[in-house]
């Protein structure tokens, strides 16, 4: 009885994953597009991902769900993509891979579809609601904005913003002006310090409740701020980079392994400040938390 | 053409006419007491001024006005990023971070000039996000509430910290940070549910 049971779970099984297989079209498109032209995707559910290659021209690769239509167009400058659905109010996945010019910029936006971005060198505008955005690469400027999904940037992009709410943040790379938030979602920002270009110069890194790991070394001149309401910070630079460190916290702990300086009660009568230099100093460093821990460090 | 249709007779007759007239012309004799009259027995319009057009009102209101601009315009500048501080340029304003200079809000009185704009948008972005919200998931709305519950719990835990110390910038830059942060959110949550 149990063989048949089990014999016919799996019949209904494969007939599912038949049905779901028949239910996806398959699409290919190709347009001109120029090298730094400029191209909008949407698509709500499901995966995108965006490839750079060198080529003028974009190939829209993909599934859709049967009845949905990809909806393309534009010219050599810019172009639109989209899935326009069956369904609006519930749209079926679609997955697109998306081959565009290096140097071009792209712009997608979705709901809950991740997006996986390499090799684009252009501008990245990057939207999800409850998708994962990861890119790989070093694009001029990448804009990367979730609500509750996370952000995960492995490269140099010369110029960052990343903001997630709940999502988390993860940045393994360096950049010379960057800026991320999250309100819960912790941010973890590390360094490659391997080609001696890996450091900060302009860096804004804030959460409310979220946690902040910060393991990079920063140039001289930098200007790098820190703020938390009750994340814990753990800070850690090289021991001999030279920054002046201006720390205050309200109600929570400053420990300093950095190095021998001590912590004293803060300006105002309360809570606790550490304004030190570190090594010749010459970056500033600012930390402000109002109750979460911060901890400075030496970065191995 | 039209000199054909000229009576020149009848022109030079007008003429003589309109040179005949008298050059002034006097007011019947009476008119001026008639006037002097009617203004007189008129009611004299009382003009009463309310407390706030008094002139030590209206110089306390100019005061007023100046310190809280003064504050505003002190947070706006401080907002690009002073003494080397980031520049958080090139998006929209939510983009820009909120660092409190030695010339911005030094009180907690000073700061509610500054609070009432935030509290502002903040209202205004809640109602349009209410009325968008139906082109998200639940699931999205629920843990976007869930952010806004965060933000607010530190917006209230740094004023009442505030309160009880009304000069601390330190708590004024976290207190700004805090609904910088909610603007931010309710104002890129509401950009996403218009599509």
């Amino acid at each position: 009885m149990s063989h048949l049971r089990r014999a016919l779970l799996v019949a209904i099984s494969i007939t599912a994953i038949a049905r779901v297989g028949a239910a996806q079209v398959k699409v290919e498109r190709g347009l001109h597009l120029d090298a730094d032209g400029s191209i909008r995707l949407i698509n709500l559910v499901g995966s995108v991902r965006v490839t750079g290659w060198e080529r003028d021209s974009v190939s829209l690769r993909g599934s859709l769900p049967k009845g949905d239509k990809l909806m393309m167009g534009g010219g050599p400058r810019a172009m639109k993509a989209f899935i326009e659905s069956t369904d609006d109010r519930n749209p079926q996945p679609s997955t697109l891979e998306l081959m565009v010019p290096a140097r071009a910029k792209v712009w997608v936006k979705t709901a809950t579809a991740d997006i996986d971005v390499t090799g684009i060198s252009g501008d990245l505008d990057l939207y999800v609601v409850g998708g994962r955005i990861r890119v790989s690469g070093k694009p001029t400027e990448l804009n990367a904005e979730a609500i509750d999904g996370d952000i995960e940037v492995n490269g140099k992009p010369n110029w960052l913003r990343a903001k997630s709410a709940s999502g988390n943040v993860t940045f393994n790379g360096s950049s010379s002006d960057v800026a991320i938030s999250t309100v819960s979602g912790g941010i973890t920002v590390s360094s490659v310090p391997a080609d001696g270009s890996g450091k900060f110069e302009r860096a804004k890194i804030e959460s409310v409740t979220g946690a902040i790991r910060f393991t990079a070394d920063i140039e001289k001149g930098a200007a790098i701020d820190f703020d938390t309401h009750s994340g814990s910070m753990e800070i850690a630079i090289p021991r001999k980079t030279g920054v002046d460190f201006d720390v205050a916290s309200i109600a929570g702990s400053i420990t300093n392994d950095l190095n021998y300086a001590k912590v004293a009660k803060g300006r105002y009568g309360r809570g606790s400040e550490l304004v030190m230099t570190n090594a010749t100093g010459g970056a500033r460093v600012t930390i402000r938390s109002f109750k979460g821990s911060v901890t400075l460090r030496s970065a191995k | 053409m039209t000199d054909d249709t000229i009576d020149e007779g009848k022109l030079r007759d007008l003429m003589k006419e309109v040179a005949a007239l008298p050059r002034t012309i006097e007011p019947p004799a009476d008119s001026w007491a008639k006037i002097r009259a009617g203004i007189e027995s008129t009611p004299a319009r009382t003009m009463r001024t309310g407390f706030w057009q008094r002139p030590v009102f209206l110089a306390a209101a100019a005061v007023a006005l100046v310190a809280g601009s003064s504050a505003v315009t002190a947070i706006a500048i401080s907002r690009g990023g002073h003494n080397g501080a980031p520049a958080i340029v090139g998006a929209a304003p939510s983009h820009i971070t909120l660092s409190v200079s030695d010339s911005g809000p030094a009180s907690l009185a000073q700061f509610t000039v500054v609070e009432s704009d935030y509290l502002r948008a903040v209202n205004d972005l809640s109602a349009t996000l209410d009325a968008e919200q139906g082109s998200l998931s639940p699931e999205t709305v629920a843990k976007l509430r869930e952010s806004i519950k965060v933000i607010d719990a530190a917006i209230l835990e740094a004023r009442n910290a505030l309160a009880a110390d009304p000069a601390n910038r330190t708590l004024i830059q976290m207190l700004a940070n805090s609904y910088e942060q909610k603007v931010d959110l309710l104002k890129r949550t509401t950009e996403m549910a218009r599509g």
